[in-house]
């Protein structure tokens, strides 16, 4: 019984010998090709080491409008701030960011935005130390809050206009908010034209009888809850009827593809974020009827707040984290800044807050 | 009988039919005209899809090539610094954890179920099992990530972290690498097993010396298949968690840390976000087809580096 055995140990180790040495081989090999893959992109990295040297200018010119007094000197500060919320705010929030992080290279500043009510949850459960929104918070997301100790400050930082919007031939021109109900409002569920807004026995604009395609955000979504708080709920309320949309019309969390929707037929309709809507090409912006006339959606008429559909933009600071670290009150600061409120602000396509009300946000950053 | 003569009787007839004919083979010819059709139409598919995409990203990986493999997610799609380095390190770190994850059990499982396993029902129930699980929709694998790994296991994956992302995207390609290789395993002749069984060779000597080695080029080139496959994946990282505005840091690709960090970017989500932002600033739309051509690229090298190790496979079996 030994003999064999022993034989073929011999023959075995030789086997295994170059089993072993052709693994090693391909090991080498593989390591080789992942590090020249690494190195390749590794070594145009790293860029960013250079900001440093624009520190001292970025903070004369950035921070100064700030109540700057808590701010520690700039390029001092390091630490962690993160962010989520509402997909509407976090450009800005993104933006704010970027500017401040040639004043104060050494925080990290991470922002996701899966949405205002998303948002809420992670900040009242303590897991952000910002949180964007779109709409103010709700009773019921305070008491989440309140139950879990988390104290917040609220600051107004944008304003966000809605664009009501149809394909670019459509004759239509403006539209009422009695207009938007007959189209999209609970009561118009299957309504396959826009002449069939008027069969509601509402005060209607002379609508065409054309096809009707609505493309519009989700009830998920931030935009569609201030979009029907503004344009339908007061009228939905006089008529005894639920302040939600007909159920039938294509939602889509994605504004790019609302707004492909609405490009694809001249006789859609749909709303969307003004940012959005600004730059889209082959949609056309209906002015808005809200009681004062037809008002056309521009980044003027929504400053002064006389286009109807528009909406404020806040962030949520967690008050004890803002105590805590250096790097969230830094950061906060740095956005009530006019870098922040007036720059960051109009370069992601949002319009700025009058001065009055940026005063007014300032001061409640400055009480909290 | 009676069926095999009628079969072969009929088909003389037919043979005799064609030679009588004389005619070209118009169905024939038609068939392989079809057949040549669809081939070029599914080339012409492919052709149609890269060269929109390469035009698209012209621009930007002519005119910066540098700073878009070095810069980082921004809000301004004509930021100087707009890059996709922490998306292609959140990739290659999710293709290392792909690697030394799945290829060692994937093919582990193989072997086991093509030398070892028993031929009765648990196994055919475990094979079944395998090939159902290869077509399950990658979503559902996030969604294992996200309760399992990022708040499960969050103390040791850091939560939505690369290690969880990796780990996950680790269990969505196990399957495919198990048949993949199950099937190269299975291509090795017998006669190689009896001639190793002939000289005394036990089982585990047999496989390592014969079957390993036959079978290596057909393994390796299935498993980096499916890694490629793995790491095109977008919906289960945005499940896991890959964060979609700015990631507040930009280790580099040696930097062990940012692995278990809570907060992580990697090459389809990036795509994924600036298609989205294009409806904002339409620039993105640039950025995203060039980080697209920056996906292929770092897919195809994956490919060549397969094909090498498969042709020194091959020519050691030789």
């Amino acid at each position: 019984m030994k003999s064999p055995k022993l034989c073929f140990a011999g023959q075995s180790a030789k086997s295994s010998e170059s089993v072993s040495a052709k693994l090693s081989r391909t090991v080498v090999l593989v390591a080789g090709l992942m590090t020249a893959l690494a190195l390749v992109a590794a070594a145009c990295g790293n860029d960013d080491d250079g900001n440093a040297a624009d520190v001292p200018t970025q903070t004369d010119s950035g921070g100064s409008e700030a109540p700057a007094s808590k701010s520690a000197p700039a390029g001092a500060v390091s630490g962690r701030v993160t962010i989520s919320g509402s997909s509407t705010v976090e450009p800005i929030s993104v933006r704010v960011a970027e500017l401040f992080e040639d004043v104060e290279p050494d925080v990290a500043v991470t922002v996701d935005g899966p949405g205002t009510g998303d948002g809420f949850q992670l900040f009242c459960a303590g897991e952000t130390d910002i949180s964007g929104a779109s709409r103010q918070i709700k009773d019921s997301e305070a008491e989440a809050c309140a139950e879990a100790g988390v104290e917040w400050v609220e600051l107004r930082v944008g304003i966000d206009g809605i664009a009501v919007m149809t394909g670019e031939n459509n004759p239509v021109e403006c539209v009422s908010f009695n207009d938007i109900y007959g189209l999209l409002g609970p009561e118009s569920a299957g309504f396959g034209s826009w002449s069939d807004a008027g069969s509601l026995g509402l005060e209607t604009s002379n609508l065409p009888d054309a096809s009707l395609d609505i493309y519009g955000p989700g009830e998920e979504s931030g935009t569609f809850d201030s979009f029907i708080e503004i344009v339908l709920e007061d009228v939905a309320d006089e008529r005894g009827q639920d302040v939600t949309t007909r159920p039938d019309y294509n939602a889509n969390g994605n504004d790019n593809v609302i707004i492909q929707g609405i490009q694809s037929s001249d006789t859609s309709f749909g709303w969307v974020g003004f940012a959005f809507a600004a730059h889209a090409s082959g949609v056309k912006l209906l002015d808005v009827d809200g009681g004062d006339g037809c008002v056309s959606a521009d980044a003027d008429n929504i400053a002064s707040g006389e286009y109807p559909v528009s909406r404020s933009l806040y962030i949520y600071v967690n008050k004890a984290r803002a105590d805590d670290s250096e790097a969230v009150t830094a950061y906060v600061d740095y956005y009530m800044s006019d870098d922040g409120l007036g720059t960051a602000v109009g370069d992601v396509g949002y319009v700025n807050l009058t001065d009055n009300a940026k005063a007014d946000t300032r001061a409640s950053w400055a009480d909290r | 009988m009676a069926k095999a003569r009628l079969v072969g009787h009929r088909t003389s007839k037919v043979m005799a039919q064609a030679m009588e004919r004389r005619t070209a083979d118009v169905r024939g010819r038609v068939f392989q005209m079809s057949l040549l059709t669809t081939l070029l139409i599914s080339l012409f598919i492919l052709g149609v899809l890269i060269v929109d995409v390469a035009i698209d990203a012209w621009g930007v990986l002519t005119g910066r090539p540098g700073g878009f493999l070095s810069g980082t997610m921004r809000s301004l799609s004509d930021d100087p610094k707009l890059g996709v380095h922490q998306a292609l390190v959140g990739t290659f770190w999710i293709a290392v954890f792909v690697a030394v994850l799945a290829f060692p059990v994937g093919i582990g499982a193989a072997i086991w179920l093509e030398e070892y396993a028993p031929k009765n029902r648990f196994t055919r129930f475990i094979e079944l099992n395998i090939r159902n699980l290869a077509g399950v929709p990658s979503v559902v694998y996030g969604l294992l990530g996200l309760f399992l790994f990022v708040e499960g296991l969050g103390g040791i994956t850091g939560g939505k972290s690369i290690a969880s992302a990796g780990i996950t995207l680790a269990i969505l390609v196990l399957p495919i690498v198990v048949i993949t290789a199950q099937e190269a395993i299975r291509a090795v002749p017998q006669e190689l097993k009896e001639g190793a069984y002939g000289v005394g060779a036990t089982k585990w000597t047999m496989i390592r010396s014969q079957v390993l080695p036959y079978a290596a080029p057909g393994v390796l080139t299935g498993t980096l298949l499916s890694m490629s496959r793995g790491i095109g994946e977008a919906a289960p990282l945005l499940l896991v968690g890959a964060v979609s505005g700015r990631l507040g840091t930009n280790p580099g690709f040696f930097d062990l840390s940012a692995i278990n960090a809570e907060a992580f970017m990697a090459m389809p989500v990036i795509i994924v976000e600036w298609v989205q932002s294009s409806g904002r600033d339409p620039g993105f739309a640039e950025a995203a087809a060039a980080a697209i051509v920056v996906l292929l690229v770092f897919v195809i090298l994956m490919n060549a580096a397969a094909i090498l190790m498969r042709n020194h496979f091959e020519k050691k079996r030789g």
